[in-house]
């Protein structure tokens, strides 16, 4: 066996030497396996031979003994000279070549291995195993990556990683949350977030095929109550109500009710309403997702805030130019509320440039929300003092107030129209609701998205997650937020037919002056 | 004027040329001498032994005698190596080069006498 081996080996040597020695060196193989039996002397055998390979192989194409032969010449020529003086050589051609190519393939190799090895998909993406909850911050639990959770600055909430938007990209409501269907209206927060989805998509895409039309299992039934009542125990702000809410859930599965729901987003709302039932919380929510949510929130990254800075300077903060409509309208269409520290400079300009209107239409019907610091920054505008700006998701602090007056504004005293559609979200619904509760503008439109985006998303498992309010702002208005249900406009009229309403609103009561 | 280098004598083939002092050896007789002679530390795998074998006899040091049987290890023929009187006198050059060294390392007290 071994000799055989070593004759395969022998061809690693030139013809040159195979031809004189290789038989001999063959059975001096054969020679040394019949005198060196037994394990120990195989394997000494063996590193022999290897080692031997490693060093004469190389040697035997670049004759590295040459000084021998000039050696002996010296000898025969010149008598008895104790040591030998050559002139230096540097190394050989052949011998630069070789170490090239073997740099090159080990380098290929180990970039192919890098390649390949980080590819495959982990073991517990396939087996789905009982995972207790990852701690996700989040301003939506629609089927998409959680974003980094609500802005800092107003405190309570996220308090880590500064700066964040509150927006939602689709609606959780089943009627329009399925995963895909967000749709792309400019280069909002959310859009600068979506390749994560993709990237952590591709991971998981096998588990979400094992479960996809599939019916749930009762042990994911069962691992969803785990989870969701370990989270509520842990994060609910009232531990009392926790724990009734927590028996709820249990009670129910005992009693076999939620064996009826085998579709997962029919058993995230079952669940919903156990807690709901006992709590009353509409903030509190339980949700499933189609596509796997990922396994780790996203942070801001400077990658990722680069991005979304490089979006708003090219989409202008996502302001449209002001337009005076006839019997000075001003007209203000944006599609977010932009983070306030990058465009705190654009929002004033076009404000500034509504200055001369005599009523003001603020766009909103594809805005899909944003930072709360633009919400109170640009509701500043319209009021000649500071107004308290109800956001259900963050504990009240001073900058739950906005910054009114506003100096060079003139727009306090100017009629406000909102137009509002299905798809308005999040951050544009917190300026719509509390705007309306104020009586300082007129919503016109659809009734808003109602994104519960109002807690902090908490990881269930791939496919389930629970969103806890862990603010508790009092609500001073008697009308319920948006949460799941949406800003209800005062005049109610398709999106498509908002703006000729609110037109006509305002000409009207420009005329009663 | 170039840089100059020392070259000494390879250990293998030095070893080898040793090996072959007392009698003429196969391949495998000569790899057995080597590791007894030193005491196991060099065990010479075929490649380096035949390519030194190789070299030595392009260099006249070693020759090739006629192939003939060795009765302890079966029947098969073997080919036989001889020192030459070149090899021989080489191997006595390299000796007194090494014991040059071992006096200037005694000198040096880098060996005390004992070694020697």
């Amino acid at each position: 066996m071994s000799e055989k081996i070593y004759a395969w080996l022998l061809r690693l040597f030139p013809s040159r030497f195979r031809e004189a020695y290789g038989e001999e060196a063959l059975q001096l193989v054969r020679d040394r396996c019949r005198d060196e039996k037994g394990f120990l002397l195989r394997l000494r055998l063996w590193l022999d031979l290897l080692g031997d390979l490693a060093l004469s192989v190389p040697r035997a194409y670049f004759r590295v003994q040459p000084e021998l032969t000039s050696y002996a010449a010296h000898l025969r020529s010149e008598g008895v000279p104790s040591l030998l003086i050559l002139p230096d050589e540097s190394l050989g051609a052949g011998t630069l070549f070789l170490g090239g190519v073997l740099t090159l393939a080990a380098t290929i190799a180990f970039s192919f291995l890098l390649n390949h090895g980080v590819k495959h998909v982990p073991l517990s993406a396939l087996i789905r195993p009982a995972r207790s909850s990852a701690d996700h911050r989040s301003s939506s639990f629609s089927p998409r990556p959680p974003e980094p959770a609500r802005d800092s600055q107003e405190g309570g909430i996220a308090a880590a990683s500064g700066r964040q938007p509150e927006m939602a990209a689709t609606s959780s409501r089943p009627q329009n949350s399925k995963p895909n269907d967000a749709p792309s209206n400019g280069p909002a927060p959310a859009d600068a977030l979506r390749p994560r989805k993709e990237e952590s998509g591709q991971l998981l895409r096998s588990s979400n095929a094992i479960l996809a039309g599939a019916h749930l299992k009762r042990a994911e039934r069962e691992r969803v109550i785990r989870g969701a009542v370990a989270n509520l125990k842990k994060h609910y702000i009232d531990p009392v109500v926790a724990q009734k809410m927590a028996d709820a859930l249990v009670g129910h599965e005992k009693k076999g009710d939620d064996n009826a729901a085998t579709d997962g987003r029919a058993f995230a709302e079952l669940l919903t309403q156990q807690m709901r039932d006992v709590s009353h919380d509409r903030h509190l929510e339980l949700l499933y997702s189609e596509a796997p949510l990922p396994e780790l929130a996203p942070t801001a990254t400077p990658a990722l805030e680069a991005r979304y800075r490089k979006a708003m300077e090219q989409a202008n903060c996502t302001f449209e130019p002001v337009k005076i409509l006839p019997h000075h309208i001003g007209y203000l269409k944006f599609d977010s509320f932009p983070d306030p520290s990058l465009c705190q400079q654009t929002a004033a300009a076009a404000m500034a440039s509504l200055n001369d209107a005599d009523a003001i239409i603020f766009d909103l019907r594809d805005n899909r929300g944003g930072y709360p610091g633009m919400v109170t920054l640009i509701a500043a505008y319209l009021f000649d003092h500071p107004e308290y700006m109800y956001n259900p998701r963050q504990d009240t602090t001073a900058d739950s107030w906005t910054r009114s007056p506003v100096p060079g504004s003139r727009l306090a005293d100017k009629p406000v129209y909102l137009l509002t559609s299905a798809r308005t979200l999040s951050g544009a619904e917190h300026f719509s609701y509390d705007l309306k509760m104020l009586k300082r503008a007129t919503v016109v439109g659809e009734t808003t998205g109602g994104a519960s985006d109002v807690g902090t998303f908490h990881r269930l498992d791939d496919h389930f997650g629970m969103g806890i309010p862990e603010a508790r702002a009092i609500n001073p208005y008697r009308e319920p937020d948006w949460a799941g249900t949406g800003v209800r406009p005062d005049v109610e009229v398709k999106a498509r037919d908002a703006l000729e309403t609110a037109v006509r609103l305002a000409e009207r009561k420009l005329q009663k002056k | 004027m170039p840089k100059r280098k020392l070259i000494p004598l390879p250990s293998a083939a030095f070893q080898i040329l040793l090996a072959l002092a007392g009698e003429d050896l196969h391949g495998y007789g000569i790899m057995r001498q080597v590791a007894e002679q030193t005491h196991g530390r060099m065990r010479l795998g075929p490649g380096t032994l035949y390519s030194s074998i190789q070299t030595l006899v392009d260099a006249k040091l070693i020759e090739e005698t006629e192939p003939r049987e060795d009765v302890k290890l079966g029947h098969e023929r073997r080919r036989y190596y001889r020192l030459t009187s070149a090899g021989r006198k080489l191997a006595r050059l390299e000796a007194e080069r090494l014991a040059d060294l071992l006096r200037l390392a005694r000198a040096k007290k880098i060996l005390r006498g004992e070694y020697v």
